[in-house]
């Protein structure tokens, strides 16, 4: 279980988020949602080591988090994607996934130097773990390619694979479904749904309600800094606090067919 | 002429570990280091200051070797919070506080007038050197570039948050390939000292510096032997230019500052046409994945 609890943090005299408290359980995909500048970004952000909050506490399993160190939670089995993905542009594919792989002895200068069978044997393990993620992904036949060259949607898919190099017991993933397209959406979809088979916690940011109904066993609704709502989905989407600071009515009713 | 052609390789020689440094921390890692021309600097003090003080030359060395790398963590750790631009002026800033201080207190190195250094036995024995130094740092940086190591500074020389979010301490990274490359430029130095004779501020000037950059940017930034060759050229076109002083009846001091000129042309030339260099950092190919 991951446990953020009472989280406030400001930026100078901006209040991004005032108490907030989400838990994610594992084997199932929890869905953040919120307006633009609702703190969705920034709460992932605290979760991830990323902002040190004014207070609250992060937990996962029971244990805290160290707030401000990225790479120590991220070396706690806590890998996140960003909305803009972050990538080696100037590195192909397949090395952008191997750069996922955890504790590689062939990522100190006392292993190169002094253990290169060690290092080489680690090297093929992880590229083996590396084309099947990347089969999964259905990317195996850009491998070779510049990861700057990808497509968008692309790009979100790969980061994706390089956090599963490291096999994260929680995955935090910042709308991975902006701006990619539909075919793209679903095998996302139906990605994210092996993840969380998996037994992995997922945290999924997303505007896109159709999937958040699609995938989501729960969802927390941020505006302004503050959780307004909490639920599944058919709950958040009959919520009258919702509709009115995110949903919104349609302008003109719908026809009935 | 075959002794200016030991002259000319030995200087390429030396010049090309220099380069290989500036691209382990450049090239590969981003890391813009406008002070490289430092541990050169210390590696020739050393070996000065060491025969000055009557030792053999490995002490000198020894010393150098010792304390270029500690001298590489007391700049990058104080940029630790900072943005990498900030490390462009603490380096910058570094080497001419070095000099500066080599140059105003006479009592440690002879100030202005520098130091004498005991010459190599022959010309041979400098290209000798020069050329195992270079042999010896060409194959560590290899090993490094095409190594997981190498691949991770790349990933930071890309994005250091993506390294940070994969688990990865950026510091260490660059601790660690700041001090291998440290420990390259303060062995050139070394090999420098004994190889010219003498040791004086004026040979470790900002302007030093900026002839490593030109080799880096014109070779080919992440690739060594890209950067061994743009070494040689600019070596070549050094020394050539000496030629053409003579010819012309030319000052010789405007030839020297035509030739940075040309070195600037030549940079702003490479950063607009081929921003990647003349041999292009390689590309690791995996081959195709056996389904």
């Amino acid at each position: 279980m991951l446990r953020a609890t009472d989280i406030s943090l400001s930026f100078g005299g901006l209040k991004a988020l005032s108490k907030v408290s989400v838990e994610a359980a594992p084997g199932a995909v929890t869905g953040l949602i919120g307006p633009n500048g609702s703190g969705k970004s920034t709460l992932l952000n605290v979760i991830a080591g990323v902002y040190v909050p004014d207070e609250g506490t992060v937990t996962l399993n029971g244990e805290p988090l160290p707030l401000g160190r990225p790479e120590r939670v991220a070396q706690r089995g806590v890998g996140r994607t960003f909305q803009v993905p972050k990538l080696a542009h100037r590195l192909t594919v397949f090395q952008n996934m191997l750069a996922g792989e955890k504790d590689h002895c062939g990522e100190t200068l006392a292993g190169i130097f002094l253990r290169p069978g060690k290092v080489a044997r680690q090297e093929r393990e992880a590229a083996e773990r590396a084309d099947s993620i990347l089969r999964r992904l259905g990317m195996a036949h850009k491998a070779n390619d510049l990861a700057g060259s990808l497509s968008g949607g692309q790009q979100k898919l790969l980061t994706m694979g390089m956090l599963l190099m490291a096999d994260p017991a929680v995955l935090l993933l910042d709308e991975p479904a902006a701006g990619v397209n539909p075919v793209l959406i679903e095998q996302q979809v139906e990605f994210l749904k092996t993840l969380r088979d998996e037994g992995r916690i997922v945290i999924l940011i997303e505007h896109n309600m159709d999937m958040i109904a699609n995938v989501c066993d729960r969802v927390f609704v941020l505006d302004a800094g503050s959780l307004i709502a909490a639920g599944t989905p058919a709950d958040i989407r009959a919520d009258e606090t919702v509709i009115r600071s995110y949903l919104g009515q349609p302008a003109v009713p719908r026809e009935q067919p | 002429m075959i002794d200016f052609a030991i002259y000319l390789v030995t200087v390429a020689a030396i010049w090309s570990v220099l380069a290989i440094s500036l691209n382990l921390q450049f090239g590969m890692t981003g890391l813009v280091n406008f002070g490289q021309i430092l541990p050169f600097g210390i590696g020739a003090y050393a070996a000065g200051i060491g025969a000055s003080l009557g030792y053999p030359w490995w002490v000198g060395a020894i010393a150098a070797i010792v304390f270029a790398p500690l001298c590489s963590l007391a700049v990058v750790f104080p940029t630790r919070r900072l943005s990498q631009d900030y490390w462009a002026l603490i380096t910058l800033a570094a080497a001419e506080i070095f000099r500066l201080t080599m140059l105003n207190t006479p009592s440690v190195a002879g100030g202005a007038d520098g130091v004498m250094v005991p010459r190599f036995g022959s010309s041979t024995t400098a290209l000798v050197v020069s050329l195992a130094l270079l042999a010896v740092s060409f194959l560590v940086a290899e090993r490094i570039s095409r190594s997981p190591f190498g691949r991770m500074l790349r990933v930071l020389r890309e994005d250091e948050v993506l390294a940070s979010t994969l688990g990865r301490n950026p510091m260490r990274y660059q601790a660690s390939v700041s001090m291998v490359a440290w420990i390259m430029g303060a062995a050139a130095g070394i090999a420098y000292g004994h190889f010219s004779g003498y040791v004086a501020p004026t040979s470790f000037t900002v302007t030093e510096t900026f002839i490593i950059w030109t080799a880096v940017i014109l070779g080919g930034p992440g690739r060594n032997i890209g950067v061994i060759c743009g070494a040689i050229i600019i070596q070549v076109l050094g020394v050539s230019s000496r030629f053409v002083a003579q010819w012309v009846d030319l000052p010789s001091d405007l030839v020297a500052n035509l030739r940075l000129a040309l070195f600037g042309l030549l940079l702003v030339v490479m950063f607009i046409y081929r921003p990647q260099g003349l041999v292009p950092e390689r590309r690791e190919v995996r081959n195709a994945a056996r389904d």
